[in-house]
């Protein structure tokens, strides 16, 4: 063991974690704040919450410790925190049961606890950071989503999330256990692993508890990206969780766990394939194949059939979770598929495009909802009736958002869903067979199509009811659907501007 | 006399297992928190048990303890939260039955 005691401490530096020190110190001053300084509006918090949010994921982009998903993490937070802040009337309504504000503040300081987990989280290199900064993000998931405690679907989302959510922990600290127990350390590192599975070739005995580990260890990372054996807390906790809730979980929540998955397949990135005697590279190819053909159909196929719009949008992001599991089949990209450096990349950055595209579209699909449920008072499809006729200009915005998470050409989203169809086929240059994940993959987009498109049939095909009034669109909702529409645009013309100079 | 480390590892396995079976079969929200704990405890046991052996002249690495006093803690703010959760969900609903559950589905 005495060689393995070389990796027994990753190094960490005070500077990774200069930003989530600082939202840790923003929340911990919002929470005073609220406890004793009665007079000071709640919606003051959200606004400084948000902006503290925004501005760090901007430190982390200039940052020495720069990191693609802290920065994702940050915009996502600071989206739903103001999510929230539209929300407010029915916020007030389900806490304090009026229009007081009464017990509204931790509902904008918590996001900022969670997303300094998230950023621990991006700069973790081993089990233990992983648990810690995962639980960070998790326990306060699990307040936020039973947040009112008035309206009885937050609740059993709440408990729903609680209880599928800690067994997932279980899981995953019973494989970072094994994983210790194996290899002798907690640091993910590859020569670990080689060291480890070179050593178990000859006496067969190591690698059965190892690949145990490693099972239980990507188990707790499916759940919380909504992966197929682990998805079934989504559609019940994206209904039942307060909007901006569900917001943070469809987006932030969804970063971190791509985050810990892109953390977790580090030590079988490269050179795997040169230890002679194990599959594990192929077994690891196999497993994500599989679920990422069971993610695909479940979402997608789960979603045709529903009429509440904040379900559909959960079953969508198992769908596109799907998607992106995609990337983990090619771990190490080919040189001689780089058609454009727009579609191919290491998983982690097409990872992250596809996140931030996901992200943009989602986030501009619940300000609309969010909208709509507070002046129709319905979160299902058929409120957004007749938006075409009333709305025009906010109609073409949500138009743009949808159409993005379908993959309609000329939107991010269609250059994403592009490099998850290259990323496979890159994958099929090694393993021929995964041809059998293609067939599912365009009946899955098509499907994308039908469902996304029921929203949009809503808002044009369908009349507007005689006592409907034209919504009333919030300065901060029209601001950040406007500037999400024109991302999703831009980001997805652009590459097809520069391809063909 | 020693005891070896499989037999550690066997118990913390049949925990688990225990654990894991409360959670998907039980009905009652209590019973099925005390199943939670259970799993966490059956990790807890694995990681002091294998830093143990990994030690080197009876020296443990300690690396696996920090982990285990990681795991008691925020298995403790776990249950914190899981219980105003069922306190909450008592008040609402008069049992905290989890086939009660039932407002959210397709």
């Amino acid at each position: 063991m005495n060689d393995i005691a070389t990796y027994c401490s990753a190094t960490y530096t005070w500077a990774q974690f200069t930003p989530a020190f600082i939202l840790i110190g923003v929340a911990a001053v919002l929470l005073m704040a609220d406890t004793f300084i009665k007079a000071l509006p709640k919606r003051a918090y959200a606004v400084t919450a948000a902006l503290s949010v925004l501005l760090v994921g901007c430190y982390t982009v200039s940052g020495e410790h720069t990191n693609a998903y802290s920065f994702l993490a940050c915009l996502a937070t600071g989206l739903s925190i103001l999510v929230a802040y539209d929300y407010t009337k029915v916020s007030c309504a389900s806490i304090a049961g009026g229009t007081s504000d009464e017990g509204t503040g931790e509902f904008y300081a918590l996001p900022l606890v969670a997303c300094a987990g998230i950023l621990c989280l991006t700069q973790a290199a081993d089990l233990i950071m992983i648990f810690v900064s995962l639980e960070v993000v998790t326990l306060t998931s699990y307040v936020l989503a039973g947040y009112f405690r008035r309206n009885q679907g937050s609740i059993e989302a709440g408990i729903k999330y609680l209880v599928l959510g800690a067994m997932s922990t279980g899981i995953l600290v019973f494989g970072a256990a094994w994983y210790f127990g194996m290899t002798g350390t907690f640091i993910l590192d590859s020569d670990v692993v080689i060291k480890t599975l070179s050593g178990s070739v000859a006496s067969g005995t190591v690698a059965i508890g190892f690949l145990m580990s490693v099972a239980l260890l990507f188990l707790g990372a499916f759940f919380k990206v909504g992966a197929a054996p682990m998805h079934v807390w989504i559609p019940d906790v994206y209904q039942g969780a307060p909007t901006p809730t569900t917001t943070f979980l469809a987006v932030a929540s969804k970063t971190a766990g791509f985050a810990l998955l892109c953390a977790l397949v580090v030590p079988f990135r490269s050179k795997l394939l040169a230890i002679p005697g194990t599959h594990v590279a192929d077994m690891l190819v196999n497993v994500f194949a599989v679920v990422a053909g069971a993610t695909l159909l479940i979402g997608n196929l789960g979603a045709l059939f529903q009429s509440n719009a904040k379900r559909l949008l959960g079953y969508s992001s198992i769908g596109q979770a799907g998607f992106i599991l995609v990337f983990f089949l090619n771990l190490n990209p080919p040189d001689f598929l780089k058609i454009s450096e727009h579609l191919s990349g290491p998983v982690e950055v097409l990872t992250y495009k596809y996140l931030l595209a996901y992200t943009l579209a989602t986030v501009a699909a619940f300000f609309a909802i969010a909208m709509v449920r507070t002046q129709r008072g319905s979160e299902e499809i058929s409120a957004f009736r007749g938006l075409g006729k009333t709305n025009p200009r906010t109609a073409f915005l949500i138009v743009v958002s949808f159409a993005s998470l379908a993959g309609v050409p000329l939107t991010m989203g269609f250059m994403v869903k592009m490099a998850s169809f290259f990323a496979l086929v890159g994958a099929m240059q090694s393993w021929t067979y995964l041809v059998w994940l293609l067939p599912i993959m365009i009946l899955t987009a098509t499907a994308g199509f039908y469902y996304y498109f029921k929203i949009i049939r809503a808002m044009y095909w369908e009349k507007p009811q005689s006592g409907d009034k034209p919504l009333c669109v919030p300065f901060c909702t029209a601001c950040v659907m406007t500037a999400c529409a024109i991302a999703l645009i831009v980001l997805g013309t652009w590459p097809l501007l520069t391809a063909f100079k | 006399m020693t005891i070896p480390l499989a037999h550690y590892l066997i118990l913390s396995g049949i925990l688990f297992s225990i654990g894991l079976a409360g959670v998907l079969i039980r009905r009652n929200i209590l019973v099925v928190f005390m199943c939670l704990e259970m799993m966490l405890s059956a990790a807890n046991i694995s990681l002091v048990a294998f830093s143990r052996a990994q030690g080197t002249a009876g020296i443990p690495v300690y690396d696996a303890q920090v982990l285990s006093l990681f795991i008691v803690a925020i298995a403790a703010a776990e249950v914190s939260i899981g219980l105003a959760l069922i306190v909450a969900m008592f008040r609402a609903r008069r049992t905290v039955d989890s086939t009660s559950l039932n407002s959210l589905k397709d």
